[in-house]
């Protein structure tokens, strides 16, 4: 039994990536908090530890003890499926995701496909637990966030097609190859690239509930939408979902349109993969800090009226761009 | 030894998952396990090395489960109050019939070994597949998707509240 074996590299590689990937979404909420802090002009988190450091243990201390209700009224066995199989979607997307050359869990050779197939699976769990709590907002809320994935995935998918037919592989790891030496699709098709990258960025966001796509969970019309009947860790989960979600768009995005691990000159490695995609996922947040959400009307006639045609028109001038040069 | 294990604990993953969207009283929980079906049937698409399919069917239909769902709690008054009721009179003919659709597939993959192989070793490639959609068959291909535009194109027609003037 070596590294070799598909099944130990897999095991390996998945709790290692699993569980960094869950320690920098824990303290993404600490620099979220601090962040926005700062942007109000106030300190954020600062008693707990140094900087306030030792927050996110504390947070998730403070939810292990809280008591755990479930309503008399609600669908027990979805409602308590529902949080796990969150994590479980958001999580299972990371599999596919190059970090550094050969740093992967499993390079499947439709990699981008398996990724975007489990972003789009997220919707189960969410409409799940909606639906079992039996509430009216938490009603609403699925079924806002169902509307909202299935509108968003098909400007995602063209937004993606780019990358695809630009590298001629849906390998993400052949899509950071062919983007090696500085050659980001981001920048390359000059005008097409930084437009489907925003695109996908865009859609990406609606995808995973984020400012200013967040209508599923608006506060001020609907308590918390779909998390509104959760306690404690159950609740933690949802949150955790939609951070762990947020980074491997991050990571998604890097890869597909940012080179990945592409350095200046020879220096290609992880770190620069850290730098970008942490530099994306601190600009998600720079985001929902910055601007306020959008009606739900305006939401699906941006998707409609606005991305589809965009999209559409990127991949035939992307198709042009790789049959003429 | 490996592909039969795999084949067997995935069928009865799709088999109970089928099973329970005709037995389950709750339409909601109907949808959850036509999805489950659903997801069964990819997982069976990737241990037949068709990774291709598999993605698209969770993209494809997982979406289409989903507006399937949206139109079921809109279009239903109190879901949660309706109980699907199961009738027995019609046992013997569903009975019949679904052994008859079985047997009708169960021959034409017997009888048309050749073309069952062929077609199984074409999907597994993503460029084959490819190819043989946008190349080959692209005619039969596109008058499909004219299908889908005439129905789409039905539904807004429908749907469309018919101006009184």
């Amino acid at each position: 039994m070596s590294f070799d074996n598909p099944w130990i590299h897999g095991l390996v590689m998945g709790l290692i990536l699993a569980n960094v990937a869950l320690v920098i979404t824990g303290y993404s909420i600490w620099f979220e908090r601090k962040f926005a802090g700062r942007m109000q002009n106030r300190p954020g988190p600062s008693v707990v530890g140094p900087w306030g450091l030792l927050q996110p243990l504390a947070d998730a201390l403070k939810l292990l003890q809280k008591e755990d209700i479930v309503p008399r009224s609600a669908d027990r066995a979805l409602f308590n499926l529902a949080p796990p199989l969150t994590v479980f979607c958001a999580l299972s997307a990371l599999a596919v995701v190059p970090v550094g050359p050969g740093v992967i869990v499993a390079d499947l050779h439709i990699g981008i496909l398996f990724a975007l197939a489990m972003g789009s699976l997220t919707v189960f769990p969410v409409w799940m637990a909606g639906w079992a709590s039996n509430t009216k907002y938490a009603l609403l809320g699925a079924m806002r966030s169902a509307a909202q994935s299935i509108s968003y995935e098909i400007p995602l998918l063209l937004s993606a097609t780019v990358p695809i037919i630009l590298a001629d592989s849906f390998r993400i790891t052949d899509i950071v190859n062919a983007q090696l030496g500085g050659k980001w699709f981001a920048l390359w098709p000059p005008g097409p690239g930084i437009a489907a990258f925003a695109l996908f960025f865009l859609c990406s966001l609606a995808e995973a509930n984020r400012i200013p796509f967040d209508i599923p969970e608006a506060e001020s019309e609907l308590v918390s939408g779909v998390s509104t009947e959760y306690t404690g860790m159950k609740w933690g989960l949802f949150q955790l979902a939609e951070y762990l979600h947020t980074f491997i768009i991050s990571l998604v995005a890097t890869t597909l349109f940012l080179g990945g691990w592409d350095g200046p000159g020879d220096n290609d490695g992880i770190i620069w993969m850290a730098i970008k995609s942490l530099t994306l996922f601190a600009g998600i947040f720079w985001i929902r800090w910055s601007f306020m959400r959008y009606r739900a009307d305006q939401l699906m006639a941006i998707c409609w009226k606005f991305f589809l045609p965009l999209g559409l028109v990127l991949v035939m001038l992307t198709a042009l761009w790789v049959h003429l040069i | 030894m490996m592909l039969w294990l795999g084949f067997s604990l995935i069928s009865l993953v799709i088999l109970n998952g089928a099973l329970n969207v005709v037995k389950s009283d709750d339409l909601v929980h109907t949808v959850f396990w036509l999805a489950l079906t659903l997801l069964g049937t990819a997982a069976l698409f990737v241990h037949l090395d068709a990774e291709f399919l598999a993605a698209v069917q969770v993209l494809l239909y997982t979406g289409g489960v989903v507006t399937l769902m949206l139109f079921g709690v809109m279009l239903t008054r109190r879901v949660s109050e309706v109980r699907i009721v199961h009738g027995t009179a019609n046992k013997v003919r569903a009975i019949a019939s679904a052994l008859a659709v079985f047997g009708a597939i169960v021959l034409a993959v017997v009888r048309d070994k050749q073309t069952a192989h062929a077609v199984a070793t074409d999907l597994a490639d993503t460029e084959a597949l490819g190819i043989m959609v946008f190349q080959d068959m692209v005619l039969p291909f596109e008058l499909l998707s004219l299908l889908l535009l005439a129905a789409m194109v039905g539904a807004i027609a429908l749907a469309r509240k018919v101006d009184p003037s």
